[in-house]
């Protein structure tokens, strides 16, 4: 059974690797000197998370922990697309932030009952740091979206996040299998429509509108189809491993 | 965006004192808590934390109320030479 689990936790490791890296550009550069430290914390226990997922992989497949962050080709990630794009202004990493954290806390809560115990062992401790992840975002949606410049821009990057933030619940290859075995307690179709509540309620809460767009199709992060935004991103991610891969720092 | 200055306490242990760490600054009491937290928490250095605006905090620094100015030696403990006095109790102790 737990080979099988492999796709289910690189999807898992590979969101928070790459939303880690893409809001930690963000360090030197946020609204404010305390958000700087936060924003970068929030990242590293992001990069953290990663690390525990992939830690979990070596054990299985007996890969190596940098080589499955930063040794995989583009389209071996398995990262959703909502993850990858650039981080644009503050508005859209909230926004992104917010549907985001919003949908790993609904998958997170699911996994803390799967039969894989490793998983669900490392998904209770990830949700007691994921808790001020939540608390931090939903206070930056409340600034966000009282009156004034912030709201009319937070409209704006939930609507561009939109279409990205459903790729997040696209199938995940080989599911049918791991959930029959319970690793993955819920279908993520089920999750969705879970995460799609939560969402409506929140954004209700502050007069904000449930955005409507589709997602792309034919569907894709899941599978490996990168956004043109991931080479660039990858590039740079994986610069210092490239340079000597299998060194010992 | 209006930023408010926020004074931190920081409770080392379960019963001991807050001691003033240090401050933050924030546009509301919903992030001055994290950064409270992110500033001097987030080690697992603090068992908890006080957070308060510094607006709310009365201050009393005037040296007439604080630093008499008379010689006031005759109503402290530094008007007894205690060291002597302990050492013979404590030759009489061992003397028994």
């Amino acid at each position: 059974m737990s080979e099988s689990a492999v796709p289910l936790l690189l999807s898992l490791a590979d969101d928070e690797l790459v939303l880690g890296y893409r809001d930690s550009e963000w360090t030197g550069i946020a609204p404010m000197l305390e958000e700087d430290v936060a924003t970068s914390s929030i990242s590293q226990d992001e990069i953290g998370h990663a690390k525990a997922l992939y830690e979990i992989v070596r054990e299985i497949t007996g890969a190596g922990v940098d080589d499955l962050a930063y040794g995989r080709e583009p389209r071996e990630y398995r990262c959703c697309w909502l993850v990858e794009r650039p981080r644009h202004d503050w508005a859209f990493t909230i926004a992104r932030r917010f549907l985001y954290e919003t949908a790993d806390d609904v998958r997170t809560e699911a996994l803390v009952a799967s039969s894989f115990e490793p998983l669900a062992g490392l998904m209770r401790k990830v949700r007691r740091e994921e808790k001020y992840h939540l608390m931090h975002v939903s206070a930056w949606l409340d600034r966000l979206s009282e009156s004034g410049e912030a709201r009319p821009r937070l409209e704006s990057a939930l609507a561009l996040a939109w279409p990205d933030a459903l790729t997040f619940w696209e199938e995940i290859e080989g599911e049918d299998e791991f959930l029959a075995g319970g690793c993955l307690p819920a279908p993520s179709p089920e999750l969705r429509r879970r995460w799609l509540e939560r969402v409506e309620r929140e954004l209700a809460a502050r007069g904000l509108d449930m955005p409507r767009a589709a997602g792309p199709e034919p569907p894709t992060g899941r599978g490996g189809a990168r956004t043109g935004d991931f080479e660039p991103f990858w590039l740079e991610m994986t610069e210092t491993y490239r340079l000597e891969p299998g060194a010992t720092w | 965006m209006e930023k408010k200055v926020y004074e931190v306490f920081r409770q080392e242990r379960d019963g001991k004192p807050f001691v003033h760490s240090g401050n933050v600054e924030a546009p509301d009491d919903a992030l001055a808590l994290q950064y409270a937290r992110e500033m001097f928490g987030r080690r697992g250095e603090s068992f908890r934390l006080w957070v308060v605006l510094r607006d709310a905090v009365l201050e009393l620094s005037d040296r007439d109320l604080l630093s008499p100015a008379l010689d006031r030696s005759f109503r402290t403990v530094q008007g007894y030479r205690l060291r002597d006095k302990l050492a013979a109790a404590q030759g009489r102790e061992a003397g028994t």
